[in-house]
C-alpha cells in the first residue's frame, strides 16, 4: 500500500440515484502522471474531487502518501490544484495569488518573496507579478494558477481539465510546459481530461473511465495497442468493429468467419470455437490494394465514400453483404466512390476484444 | 489643425450643433432649479423679475441653524438613516445570499414582490403604515421612521447584494481551500474582499434612500423625529422661502459628497467579484 503515492480503495460516490463513482480502486505511483480519461459524466471529476476533499465518498478510503485522508478536510491535505477556469483570486495581483498559500502557511515575508519569484520564473512570468488576473491572457492566467499550485512544492499536483479553456495552439504549448515542470519537480500528478490526445501525450499511465467505473489502466501504448474492451477501443483513436464467429483457435492466430468470409486475427483473448466475437482493427492500419489482389485477410469490395483530409484520405468501404470498414490512407493510391477496391487486414494488427461470453 | 479649431469645427457641424444645444438645454433644465435655490439661500431681497438678488447675506443660514434647530434635525436624519441602513443590511444579507446562490422556485416572482414597495407610489401605503404604527406606538420614534424607510431601502439592498453574491464563484473558494486556507481564512482573505464593494454600494444606496425620504417620514414622524426633508418642506409652508432654500442646500451637500465618492471609487466591475474565464 505504501508503494503508491495516491490510492483509491473501493471508492464509491452517489448523487441521488446516479452512481458517479462505482467501487473505484486505483493506485498512483510516486512521480508518475496518471490521467483520468473519459467522456463527460464518466466520473473522473467526481473521483478527483474525492481526492481533493471537496466530495466525501460514500464508500471506500483514499490514501495520500500512506495516510488515510478520507475524512481530512481539503485545506489540510497539502495538495496543489490547477482549475479549468483558472480560479485566480480576482482581487489580488499575480504575485499575491502565488504568495497566498505561503501566507497561509505563515512564512516570513522575505522567504515568501523569494519562493514566489522563483516559481514565477519557473512558469516564465517573472515580470507579471503586479498584474491583476483580468489583465492577463488565458494562458498567462493558467500559468499563474500553476505557479500558485506549485509554490509550496506539494507532493501531489491535481489538474482538472486545465487546458480546456485555451485555444488549440496554446494548449499544445502548455501541455509541454506542464509535463516538463512535473518531471523536473518530480511531483506525482493526477490529470483529468476528456481529450485523448492530451492524455496520450502527457501521461505515464492512463485510466479510462466509463459510467463511474475504471475500464482499463495502462500506459498510452497499452491503451492504444491493446484495448481491453469495445469502449476503450472506441474511445481511443478510430476503430472498426467486425462481428465474426470463431472457427478455429491456435496459439497465435484465431480464425473467424465474418459474413462467410475467412479472417485471421491475433489471438488476444480466450475464445471458444463457435463463439461470436468482436474483432477490431484501426482504420489507419488497414492496407489498401488494387482489386484483384489475393492473399490471407484480403477482402474485396467497393468504395462508398471518400473524404480528403489533407494529410490522409478517409474511405468508407462496403465489403461483402453487410461488412463496412473505415480506412484511412495516406498512400499514393486514390480511389473514387464506386470503384472496386481490395483491402488487406494485417493479422498482427487485428485483435479480438469482448464479444459474447 | 489646432484643438480649438477642431472644436469650433465640430460645433459648427450641423448635427453636432443640434446635439450640443439639446445637451445645453437639458443641462440648464436640470441645474437651474438648484441654482435658484442656491442664490435664494444667499440672497437678500430677491423678488419680482430680477435676475439676481439685490444683496447677499448669510442670515438665512444663521436662522436655519439657530432658530430652526437644523443641527438637531440633521442629527435626527442621520440617526434614522443609520438605523435604516443597519436594518436593511441585516435583512438584505441573507436574502441576497439566498437569491444569489440557491435555486429557489419562482425566483422572478419573489424578486418582483421584493421590488413592489418601489414600484407603487409610497403615499398609497404610507397611510396604511401610519395607521399600523399608531397602534404599535411607533410614531415619532427613531425606530418607527427608520422601519418605514426600510420598506423602501431594503429592496435596493437586496438587489445589489444578490447580484454581488451571485457573482461570487465558488471555485475561487475551492481554490483557497486547496491552497490551505481554513474556512475562516477563506472568508477573511477571499470572500470578504470580494463582497465588500457590493456591501458598500448597498449601504450607500440605503443611506441615500433614507436620508432623502419625504413621504414615509411625513406619515410617521413627530416633534422628536423631524428630518431635514420634512423640515425644509415645513419651512416653505411657514412662508420662509429663503430659509427653506438654505435648508435645501444643507440637505443637498451630503448627497453631493456621496455622489462624488461613488463616481471615483465604485466601478461597476468591482461591484461583483467575478473574473475572466468560464
Amino acid at each position: 500500500m505504501s508503494d503508491f503515492m495516491i490510492e483509491f480503495v473501493n471508492v464509491s460516490k452517489r448523487y441521488s440515484d446516479i452512481v458517479a463513482n462505482d467501487h473505484i480502486s486505483l493506485g498512483i505511483q510516486r512521480g508518475e502522471l496518471l490521467t483520468l480519461l473519459g467522456p463527460s459524466g464518466c466520473g473522473k471529476t467526481t473521483a478527483l474531487r474525492c481526492l481533493t476533499g471537496h466530495n466525501h465518498p460514500d464508500e471506500g478510503r483514499i490514501f495520500i502518501d500512506g495516510q488515510d485522508v478520507t475524512d481530512l478536510p481539503t485545506y489540510k491535505r497539502n495538495l496543489g490544484m490547477v482549475f479549468q477556469n483558472f480560479a485566480l483570486f480576482p482581487h489580488m495581483t499575480a504575485f499575491e495569488n502565488v504568495e497566498f498559500p505561503l501566507r497561509i502557511r505563515g512564512l516570513p515575508a522575505n522567504e515568501r518573496r523569494e519562493k514566489v519569484m522563483e516559481t514565477l520564473k519557473l512558469v516564465r512570468l517573472e515580470g507579471y507579478g503586479s498584474h491583476f488576473p483580468r489583465q492577463l491572457s488565458g494562458g498567462q492566467q493558467q500559468r499563474i494558477g500553476l505557479a500558485r499550485a506549485l509554490v509550496y512544492r506539494p507532493s501531489v499536483l491535481l489538474l482538472d481539465e486545465p487546458l480546456s479553456n485555451l485555444d488549440a495552439k496554446l494548449r499544445e504549448e502548455m501541455r509541454f510546459e506542464i509535463k516538463d515542470l512535473q518531471v523536473r519537480l518530480g511531483i506525482t500528478a493526477v490529470y483529468v481530461t476528456h481529450d485523448q490526445e492530451e492524455a496520450l501525450a502527457l501521461s505515464d499511465r492512463v485510466a479510462i473511465m466509463n459510467k463511474g467505473r475504471i475500464e482499463q489502466v495502462g500506459t498510452p501504448e497499452e491503451i492504444y495497442e491493446s484495448p481491453g474492451s469495445q469502449f476503450v477501443a472506441d474511445f481511443i483513436g478510430l476503430s472498426n468493429f467486425i462481428e465474426g464467429t470463431v472457427t478455429a483457435v491456435e496459439d497465435e492466430t484465431t480464425y473467424l468467419a465474418v459474413d462467410g468470409l475467412p479472417l485471421c486475427v491475433a489471438t488476444t483473448a480466450e475464445v471458444r470455437v463457435g463463439q461470436k466475437v468482436l474483432a477490431f482493427v484501426r482504420p489507419n492500419e488497414v492496407e489498401l490494394a488494387a482489386p484483384g489482389a489475393t492473399g490471407p485477410n484480403v477482402l474485396t469490395g467497393v468504395v462508398e465514400k471518400m473524404t480528403y483530409l489533407g494529410d490522409k484520405v478517409d474511405y468508407r468501404l462496403r465489403l461483402g453483404d453487410r461488412l463496412r470498414l473505415r480506412v484511412q490512407s495516406g498512400g499514393t493510391m486514390r480511389f473514387k466512390p464506386g470503384e472496386p477496391v481490395a483491402v488487406r487486414l494485417p493479422v498482427g494488427r487485428c485483435r479480438v476484444i469482448g464479444g459474447e461470453k | 489643425m489646432t484643438l480649438a479649431r477642431q472644436y469650433v469645427r465640430s460645433i459648427l457641424n450641423a448635427k453636432n450643433l443640434l446635439v450640443y444645444s439639446f445637451l445645453l438645454g437639458f443641462l440648464l433644465y436640470m441645474v437651474t432649479p438648484f441654482l435658484i435655490t442656491l442664490f435664494n439661500s444667499f440672497g437678500k431681497g430677491w423678488y419680482g423679475m430680477r435676475w439676481l438678488p439685490q444683496g447677499w447675506t448669510l442670515n438665512w443660514y444663521k436662522w436655519a441653524i439657530e432658530v430652526a434647530d437644523i443641527p438637531v434635525i440633521m442629527k435626527n436624519t442621520l440617526i434614522i438613516a443609520g438605523l435604516a441602513v443597519a436594518i436593511s443590511t441585516l435583512i438584505a444579507l441573507p436574502t441576497g445570499w439566498a437569491l444569489g446562490r440557491r435555486r429557489i422556485p419562482s425566483k422572478e416572482l419573489l424578486t418582483a414582490l421584493i421590488l413592489l414597495p418601489r414600484m407603487i407610489p409610497p403615499i398609497t401605503f404610507a397611510l396604511g403604515v401610519a395607521k399600523i404604527f399608531y397602534g404599535l406606538h411607533l410614531v415619532d420614534t427613531f425606530l418607527g421612521v427608520a422601519l418605514a424607510h426600510v420598506a423602501l431601502a431594503a429592496p435596493y439592498a437586496i438587489l445589489v447584494l444578490s447580484a454581488t453574491f451571485e457573482g461570487l464563484d465558488e471555485r475561487v473558494l475551492e481554490a483557497s481551500a486547496v491552497c490551505g486556507a481554513s474556512p475562516a481564512q477563506g472568508f477573511f482573505y477571499v470572500i470578504l474582499p470580494l463582497i465588500l464593494p457590493g456591501i458598500l454600494s448597498s449601504i450607500i444606496f440605503t443611506f441615500t434612500t433614507s436620508y432623502n425620504e419625504f413621504t414615509m417620514t411625513l406619515m410617521t414622524y413627530g416633534p422628536h423625529t423631524v428630518t431635514l426633508p420634512v423640515r425644509t418642506y415645513l419651512a416653505v409652508g411657514e412662508g420662509y422661502w429663503e430659509v427653506s432654500s438654505a435648508m435645501a442646500v444643507i440637505l443637498i451637500i451630503p448627497s453631493l459628497f456621496i455622489l462624488f465618492l461613488i463616481q471615483r471609487q465604485l466601478q461597476p466591475e468591482k461591484l461583483v467579484g467575478g473574473f475572466k474565464g468560464v
